[in-house]
């Protein structure tokens, strides 16, 4: 892939599909198809992972060998004229595919896999309409590889892409093909099971459904699902997510590509970690003084405390709540007399690191840095510090909690702080030490479901998108009860789109200068001064 | 099975056998070679033991040692007998020489009998084309067998057994 990158590499001239064409020199014929966006049908190859020319299925036509060659290994030549789609090649593939289905079960309407399963695609351009293999099909495996993978053998194709993630990427080695010929088939040393921070990750990668996620078994067709592009809240790594969802639920999280922030991966602590959304402590409706109340009841309650704090306003934030969400929150604070803004976050763990270059951060809050971008540098130090002494003297009549944390760990010096305010309101993900005694308790939102944006810890700014479909939701989202609660309060005119408060948080934060959620790039953008910029980009630090 | 270790001698000659290779990983044949012989049979214990021994993964053994039919995989019976049923040998009976040889030992092609005496599989070539048909006897080869052969040979391995003898 470098020498892809290296604008030093020399061009090769060659021919695509009769179309002549230059490309980096020292590229696999796929590769540089697929850059000029020719895709060749593919099975064990993945851009991650080492070259292992086993399934066949990429064969072109090539002008330097009589016999068809595979475009995953073969590297393109001065001269070297492909041909991807001609009688040769789609026969070669053609025949690969028979092969395949041999002994493939076609089980596809009970299969996890269908909808998303490349044997599927594959025998549907290339694959014949019936067999003409009279002899019994084989059958292998099925059954528990580790706590969180089966593997359905009969699917599998062997095409050791789960193997080589184990080796290589993962480092943990417990994958391994066993026997050979067409009984061959994935499986793990009968006492060592398939257990490692990554393993979720051999489900996605399988190309066909042999690899099945416990966790998503029988849980969804893949076509009916609704796909957001989000980012996973686990660490403050800010791997990108799809949140694929059914009917309001969440069903799995799959990595998406982003080679800045995660490659193709992403680690199994983040991907079942889901299941808060459901739990029996969540906070689905607003209650003043412990009886249930209408939200606008409590959003009116809430605008009057801000407009009549008592003395010093309170405000603790958590680092799960986004840029726009900050941005509201010093709104609240500048247009009182008096007020203090603190954070508080989980201590930080130890970052685990894996030899393919994939780390799991050890800061379990996935956006310190935005909001730190938007309150201040200090405001999960001094700042909170502040706070928290303040509170501790009695100091603060009226506070404002954001508590959305997935996992409730409150450390015991805050809990007993916040109970000296003399009135309290918290934005609580879920019911627990936080809210417990509070005045008023409103429902926060999950990651999963706010819009806007977060900051991972490389100061990577990256969009958040609530799962839900639009008008899906029966009770909005912290960033609009915000809205709701400054307008009832006479600070702010009208509620806005996250993406228009966004604009506002652009033109007064030097950071964010420049930026908006339209022209973000899918892979996020870096925030100017909160990471060292490459020499040469405009920005400097702040 | 912690107890489980090559001899003074197997060591040495697996040390020797790291000077041989310019690839540790390629010492792994051999080695399970050596353990084949130290401790009779490849099971899971033997084949976490050269593991460890190498620096490697399990798996990676337990791939490689299922790869291959001539490894001594645990269960196997004393006497193991590996009819060739390629080309040649296909040609000249092996089909009939493994039906017989099934029958008369009461069990499947794969399995082992009750008394742990006689396994019985059916492999690939065994480069003895010329001599077809054939079956390999634990490290022996019987070529040209007729079926008469085949019965004299297993009452043999059943009076050598008796004897108190393996092999």
């Amino acid at each position: 892939m470098s020498e892809a990158t290296n604008p030093e590499t020399p061009l090769v001239n060659w021919v695509l599909n009769g179309q002549p064409v230059q490309s980096p020199a020292g590229m696999t014929i796929f590769e540089a198809a697929k850059a000029l966006e020719t895709t060749i049908p593919n099975f064990c190859y993945h851009p991650g992972l080492t070259i292992a020319g086993n399934c066949r299925i990429c064969m072109v036509e090539s002008n330097r060998s009589k016999k068809p060659v595979i475009s995953c290994s073969e590297r393109i030549a001065e001269g070297l004229e492909i041909q991807t789609e001609s009688p040769m090649a789609i026969e070669a593939r053609n025949a690969v595919m028979e092969f395949q289905l041999i002994n493939h079960p076609l089980d596809c309407p009970v299969c996890d896999k269908a909808g998303e399963c490349d044997l599927q695609d594959y025998s549907y351009d290339h694959g014949p309409d019936r067999s003409r293999f009279d002899e019994e099909k084989n059958i292998r495996h099925t059954k528990e590889l580790g706590p969180t993978i089966d593997i359905w053998g009969n699917r599998c194709i062997v095409c050791t892409r789960c193997v080589r993630f184990c080796d290589e990427i993962s480092g943990t080695g417990e994958l391994c093909v066993v026997e050979r010929g067409d009984r061959s088939v994935v499986d793990v040393f009968p006492t060592v099971p398939i257990d490692n921070p990554l393993a979720g990750n051999v489900v996605d990668i399988c190309p066909v459904g042999a690899l099945i996620s416990n966790d998503f078994k029988f849980e969804a067709r893949i076509w009916n699902m609704r796909k957001t592009d989000s980012v996973c809240a686990g660490c403050a790594r800010g791997c990108n997510v799809e949140v694929q969802s059914l009917d309001g639920f969440v069903k799995r999280l799959v990595p998406r590509e982003n080679m800045e922030v995660n490659k193709w991966w992403m680690c199994d602590e983040g991907r079942y970690d889901y299941r808060y959304l459901l739990a029996d402590e969540r906070v689905t409706a607003c209650t003043k003084d412990g009886e249930p109340v209408e939200d606008h009841d409590a959003h009116e309650t809430l605008a009057h405390w801000l407009q009549d704090p008592g003395g010093t306003l309170g405000i603790l934030v958590d680092p799960y709540i986004t840029c726009e969400e900050a941005f509201l929150v010093e709104q609240i604070a500048s247009h009182a007399n008096n007020a203090l803004v603190g954070g508080w976050k989980p201590a930080d763990g130890t970052a685990q690191s894996f030899p393919g270059q994939f780390t799991i951060s050890g800061e379990k809050a996935p956006n310190r840095l935005g909001v730190e971008a938007v309150l201040g540098k200090l405001v999960f130090g001094s700042q909170g510090h502040a706070l928290r002494t303040a509170l501790e003297k009695g100091q603060v009549s009226t506070l404002i909690v954001f508590a959305g944390f997935p996992h409730p760990d409150p450390d015991d010096a805050w809990v007993q702080a916040i109970r000296k305010a003399k009135r309290r309101a918290v934005f609580a993900l879920q019911a627990g030490a936080w809210t417990e005694g509070a005045g008023l308790v409103i429902p926060g939102a999950s990651p999963f479901e706010k819009d806007g944006t977060y900051a991972n810890e490389d100061g990577r700014l990256q969009r958040v998108r609530s799962f839900h479909a639009p008008g899906d939701v029966e009770w909005s989202h912290d960033l609009q009860r915000l809205q709701a609660v400054l307008r009832i309060a006479g600070l702010r005119p009208r509620s806005l789109s996250s993406s228009a408060v966004f604009r506002e948080l652009a033109d007064v934060k030097k950071p964010f200068h420049g930026l908006s959620h339209s022209t973000l790039p899918a892979t996020g953008a870096p925030l100017p001064g909160f990471i060292p910029l490459p020499v040469g980009v405009e920005g400097g630090s702040v | 099975m912690s107890d489980l270790k090559f001899s003074e001698k197997g060591m040495k000659k697996y040390e020797w056998l790291l000077t041989r290779y310019p690839d540790k990983q390629a010492v792994l044949l051999p080695a399970l070679r050596i353990a084949e012989a130290e401790f009779g049979e490849l099971g899971i214990p033997e084949m976490k033991y050269v593991a460890d021994l190498m620096g490697i993964s399990p798996a990676r053994v337990y791939g490689v040692v299922t790869f291959y039919t001539h490894f001594r995989r645990a269960g196997t019976g004393t006497f193991h007998i590996q009819v060739c049923s390629t080309l040649s040998c296909a040609l000249r009976g092996s089909q009939e020489l493994a039906d017989h040889i099934a029958k008369r030992l009461g069990i499947e092609m794969g399995e082992t009998t009750e008394d742990g005496m006689f396994s019985v599989s059916k492999v690939e070539c065994l480069g003895s084309c010329d001599t077809a048909p054939m079956f390999q006897l634990n490290d022996n080869y019987h070529e040209n067998l007729t079926l008469d052969d085949v019965d004299r040979i297993i009452e043999d391995c059943k009076k050598e057994s008796a004897r108190g003898g393996a092999r």
